[in-house]
């Protein structure tokens, strides 16, 4: 391998900045000049099959390349490519000449493993030294592509982000990224663009070199193996037969001098003691938006949309209209927008970008010129007024697209076939969309898949949603909305492809790995909350048998539970499917002896559920009431009989809680099971005289908790309540008050005025200064004394 | 043009291109850059006499701290021969940084229209010696010109302040001033052409907008850059300090500078009433109804030493400051007292033993 490699010298080495349309010009130029038999690009030497599909005719970029691990924990890679990437430029340069083409760095199993050992060691510094300038490391671990995608000028941020500002402080720039743009981006002279880079990375590589080898071993030995790695690679090429003078190798300016150095190649035992963790590469479409979101990562990615223009002018020959087009489109967009802005302010624009570029002393304006020309002149002083537009003309909207089939899991294949199948493609953008829903059979169409279409998109969506993939987001749905009709607000994004390359673990396919979901979550839950929450989900996303395995599973739990609420809230659930279970085209009726068997469990235990403290008889109450609406709804198949005898006997208790016995006293009541005469007999047992308050009031809470029309018209009922009142002791008074104050309060105010005319009567008040009484503010006094009562102690209560 | 040199020893304020006269003279003589017609140095030349640096080893001081970009844009601007407009908050320097422009640009700040609700067409135009008029009849002798036809004639610039406060039709007589570049005298039948390196430089109040909100039509001509309030404590203390030193020696003020903890405590202050937050984001504070602007900070500090000098021991004392804090905050008697004793026991109270002097002599002067 040495010797080899020691003819590696004179190998041609073009050093670059990632997405930077000079550099993409120049790789250009360079190629077509030196006319190489072999291209060597830095990215993950695994993926070099790849290079045929990026450089596909039905390829558009933004594109980029990503790898991800097999096994959990899931890490991913990401490498983007823009049409302005030198990378890119250079495949497609390869390609279109017939030149041996591959990239040259670790592969991806191993640059996966070292990500993972950089990203652990800064999160330790991060929380050993608050004070270190340690940068984030990637989100979540999910996409690490700042740090992994290939070293670049700016591949360092932590270690050389105040070196950069110095470098534009000392050019009189106001950062980094406009000393850039004006001293390698405008320079288009051949060959001066290539040395003046190599120069100024070498020279940045001997400033930090140094401390990086003292102060972040790990972070230098990184470079080191990945160089190293890239020799070796260059040397391949080199035995494989071609000329040193006719390879050419594109890889970020940072390594480039490292690069020239072939005695630097990795030895066979060194590569065989990577770490490497399997992995596999797909391709997925990319979007400017997500790259100009990215931090850390070379230059180019602040205004994709900007630099893509700039690369066009480039082509054309004309860099000089690049400022008139910025302008004229932020002016064009204002106008669509409804501002307008003539194009003699466009022209002054102009003026003023250039004059400030003049300033400077540079040949064309930086996008910070434009910016601020656009700021001054477009948005008369005002950033508020351009910034939209100026998003929009630097960041645009694009997202890049591949060749169908070039996607590598086959559940990427499976989702790009139901976007056609649901006609959803053109919702594929990065402008979110609204989609409303009609479950219901189209009838004027003539095929079946047709007349179902929504609601085959309703399960698809259902089951993405269930996958944890953002493509879709269900609206909340409004209390007059139809059962039959659907909104979800539709947006495609970069983060949307990776989360359905990782779901690829967990099915080949959208169904399967829904299925798998469900049936990973039925195994795992153990409530019957949850296993009837699996019930809807399967329901929704229309998968029949992880149904029916969620049914079995609610019933297992079922047969051991004693918790009314819970049981109660399961059957309401039931319910609503089996009544609603035909929109869906699916049979529920496979439910309802689960729902009859869960009722009836309800309705044995109720009474010992209703032997409560108070705060679980709030719950309580809320499962007797949809108990109560499930008897009504569904008298047939369920026990209702049943049921009006438990609650009778619910209502003669005295050992359950009182507002318990009222709620099913009021409910008996309305059902019309309990007679005027029987009611009126058991308001006056609850409320005889020594009956403490906290009883005699907490089962008029409960009593008045349903029908309170029927309440309000029993002159009978307040009469009793009246005298109750009366005979309590002033401290079992105020003890009543804060019970009936609770009772009252959710009575609208309608109600409550009726109330006090009610009792107004009984006192002999007239009806008119009862009602003043009780809308008028309160005074100091009465409000001194509500407070009192808030802070009521019930001692032993 | 000629002008008259008066006596520059005692007089009350010096222009900037006196006031800066040597530094002016060492970036023309140093200047390497290309010089646009009219002008006496190069763009770069103006941007380091108003941002700061070296000259021939001479160290430039600055006059505008902060945002830097902004005269750049304002310079690119005054390059592309645009008139400019600046707008701002009242007290943010926008009069400082057009007369320091004028100053470093053509030499001569001088060529003032003051914009008042009595500004007359007359005096952005041209008006007429009216004896003359009625004894000869209209002469050029008889010709009495407005600062901006001055300039126009003679290639530099004039300055326009409190654009706003004028009446539209004041306004709008510099419409065709801006795209015509001249200025016709039908009495004389002769007109009058702006020489290159003419431009305006204008400053509006955003506090008087709507006032006499500008037409579109004249908004138009005009490059409109809005100066912000300082960005950070730092700078205001750096702004406020450097000011007051230069204000102090000006008026030979027998006082000692304020001392940096006197200069911190009170741009804090302001800063927090300005705001409505203190520094920390922690607490809300109300803001009063009057404009609480870096200048304003300048005057009081200035204000102080003079009550320091003329009626104290040369020291500034808690007192004196107090005093001048008193002045500067509470202008709508009642409410903005009401605001300053709020802030005074919610917010200074509470900073510790340092501010106890200080809130001491403000309390009682705000009693």
């Amino acid at each position: 391998m040495k010797t080899e490699a020691a003819s590696g010298a004179g190998v041609q080495i073009f050093g670059v900045r990632h997405l930077s349309p000079a550099g993409a010009y120049h790789v250009g130029q360079f190629l077509d000049r030196i006319r190489p038999t072999a291209v060597l690009i830095e990215g993950p030497s695994d993926a070099s099959a790849e290079i045929a599909h990026l450089t596909n005719a039905s390829t558009r970029p933004p594109v980029a390349l990503l790898a991800f691990t097999e096994e959990l924990p899931v890490r991913t890679v990401l490498w983007p490519f823009a049409v302005y990437s030198p990378e890119y430029q250079a495949m497609l340069w390869a390609q279109n000449h017939g030149a041996y083409c591959a990239f040259i760095d670790l592969p991806s199993s191993s640059a996966v493993c070292l990500q993972d050992i950089r990203g652990a060691a800064r999160d330790k510094e991060l929380l050993n030294g608050p004070d270190e300038q340690a940068p984030q490391s990637p989100v979540a671990g999910q996409t690490a592509e700042e740090t992994g995608a290939p070293g670049g000028m700016a591949d360092d941020p932590d270690l050389s982000a105040s070196l950069y500002d110095k470098i534009a402080g000392i050019a009189g720039e106001p950062d980094y990224d406009t000393y850039w743009e004006r001293n390698f981006e405008h320079n288009l002279r051949p060959e001066a663009y290539r040395q003046a880079i190599l120069a100024y990375s070498g020279q940045m590589r001997e400033l930090t070199e140094e401390k990086e080898r003292r102060d972040d071993r790990l972070e230098y030995a990184y470079n080191a193996v990945r160089e190293a790695y890239m020799c070796r690679k260059i040397a391949e090429a080199l035995a494989a037969g071609h000329k040193p003078e006719q390879i050419v190798v594109v890889c970020g300016a940072y390594h480039a001098s490292a690069l020239q150095n072939p005695a630097l190649a990795m030895s066979d035992e060194a590569l065989s003691q990577l770490p490497a963790r399997k992995t596999k590469l797909t391709l997925m479409p990319y979007s400017y938006l997500r790259l100009s979101s990215l931090t850390g990562y070379g230059a180019g990615n602040r205004a994709p949309y900007y630099f893509e223009m700039m690369w066009e002018q480039m082509r054309r020959g004309d860099v000089a209209e690049l400022s008139h087009r910025y302008l004229a489109s932020v002016a064009a967009d204002l106008r669509r927008t409804g501002t307008h802005r003539s194009t003699a302010e466009v022209i002054e624009a102009v003026r003023l970008a250039e004059a400030l570029s003049a300033l400077h002393g540079g040949s064309a304006p930086t996008l910070m010129d434009l910016r601020d020309a656009a700021k001054t002149l477009l948005g008369r002083g005002e950033l508020s007024v351009v910034a939209e537009a100026l998003a929009r003309t630097e960041v645009g909207t694009a997202i890049g697209a591949l060749a169908e089939g070039v996607s590598q899991t086959p559940i990427q294949d499976d989702v790009a076939r139901q976007l056609k199948r649901l006609k959803l493609e053109k919702y594929k953008t990065a402008v979110a969309q609204d989609l409303a829903l009609d479950l219901r059979e189209n009838r004027r169409v003539s095929s079946e898949e047709a007349a179902f279409l929504d609601l085959n998109r309703s399960f698809w969506f259902h089951r993405l949603k269930l996958l944890g993939i953002h493509f879709v987001k269900e609206q909340r749905r409004t209390a007059e909305q139809a059962v039959w009709s659907e909104h979800w607000v539709i947006q495609w994004s970069p983060e949307v492809e990776i989360e359905v390359v990782e779901s690829n673990l967990l099915g080949e396919t959208v169904e399967t790995a829904a299925g798998f979901v469900l049936q990973q979550r039925l195994e795992e839950c153990s409530t019957l909350k949850e296993a009837s929450e699996l019930i809807s989900a399967a329901y929704e996303c229309g998968m029949i048998h992880q149904m029916e395995a969620a049914r079995s599973a609610l019933q297992k739990l079922a047969v051991q539970s004693q918790n009314v609420a819970e049981i109660a809230a399961a059957a309401r659930r039931l319910s609503q499917l089996i009544r609603f279970g035909g929109i869906r085209r699916i049979e529920t009726t496979p439910l309802v002896p689960l729902l009859e068997q869960l009722f009836l469990r309800a309705c044995l235990f109720l009474q010992e559920a209703c032997q409560c403290n108070d705060e679980a008889a709030q719950a309580m109450a809320e499962a007797m009431n949809e108990l109560n609406h499930i008897a009504a709804e569904h008298s047939d198949e369920v026990d209702e009989a049943l049921w009006i005898r438990e609650l009778s006997v619910l209502s003669d208790r005295d050992d359950a809680h009182p507002r318990l016995s009222g709620l099913a006293c009021a409910i008996l009541l309305e059902r019309g099971e309990l007679s005027a005469e029987a009611c009126s007999a058991e308001v006056s047992r609850r409320l005889s005289p020594g009956i403490p308050a906290d009883l005699g009031a907490g089962w008029f809470e409960g009593l008045a908790m349903r029908n309170r029309y029927a309440l309000l018209s029993r002159m009978s009922l307040w009469d009793q309540l009246n005298a109750y009142i009366c005979s309590l002791e002033d401290d079992e008074f105020v003890r009543s008050l804060v019970f009936l104050r609770r009772a009252f309060s959710v009575f609208s105010q309608r109600e409550k005025t009726m109330v006090a005319e009610l009792l107004g009567e009984l006192w002999g008040v007239e009806p008119e200064r009862a009602a003043e009484m009780i809308t008028e503010e309160l005074k100091e006094e009465e409000a001194r004394m509500l407070d009192e009562l808030n802070d009521f102690d019930f001692e032993d209560f | 043009m000629s002008k008259t040199e008066p006596v520059m020893q005692d007089i009350m304020r010096k222009p900037a291109e006196v006031l800066y006269q040597e530094e002016l003279q060492a970036l023309i003589r140093e200047d390497q850059g290309k010089v646009p017609t009219g002008w006496q140095m190069s763009p770069q030349s103006v941007l380091k006499f108003i941002v700061g640096g070296q000259a021939g080893g001479r160290t430039i001081t600055p006059k505008y701290i902060g945002n830097a970009r902004l005269v750049e844009m304002a310079i690119a601007t005054l390059v592309t021969d645009r008139a400019l407009l600046l707008i701002g908050e009242p007290g943010t320097a926008k009069s400082w940084l057009s007369e320091n422009l004028s100053a470093a640009i053509y030499g001569n700040s001088g060529l003032v229209v003051q914009g008042t609700a009595g500004t007359t067409e007359e005096q952005v135009r041209y008006s007429w010696n009216y004896a003359m008029l009625l004894a000869q009849g209209p002469t050029p002798e008889a010709l009495v010109k407005s600062p901006i036809m001055r300039a126009m004639e003679a290639g530099g610039i004039a300055r326009f302040e409190e654009i706003s406060r004028c009446a539209s039709e004041v306004q709008d007589a510099l419409i065709s001033i801006l795209s015509e570049k001249t200025i016709s005298v039908p009495e004389l039948g002769k007109e009058v052409n702006a020489r290159k390196g003419f431009s305006i430089i204008a400053t509006a109040n955003t506090r008087d907008r709507g006032v006499n909100e500008m037409s579109t039509a004249l908004k138009r001509r005009f490059n409109m850059i809005v100066l912000p309030a300082p960005a950070d404590l730092e700078t205001e203390v750096e702004i406020v300090k450097k000011r007051v030193a230069e204000i102090a020696s000006s008026y030979d003020l027998q006082a000692a500078a304020p001392s940096d903890e006197a200069l911190q405590k009170v741009v804090t202050i302001f800063r927090e009433l300005r705001s409505g937050m203190t520094l920390d984001k922690k607490e809300k504070v109300k803001s009063p109804a009057g404009v609480i602007s870096t200048a304003e900070a300048i005057s009081l500090l200035t204000n102080s030493m003079a009550l320091a000098a003329s009626f104290g021991g040369g020291e500034m004392t808690d007192e004196d400051l107090a005093a001048g804090l008193q002045g500067a905050i509470v202008k709508d008697d009642d409410k903005d007292r009401l605001v300053w004793k709020e802030y005074l026991d919610n917010v200074m109270k509470k900073r510790g033993a340092g501010w106890r002097g200080l809130y001491t002599a403000c309390k009682e002067m705000n009693q």
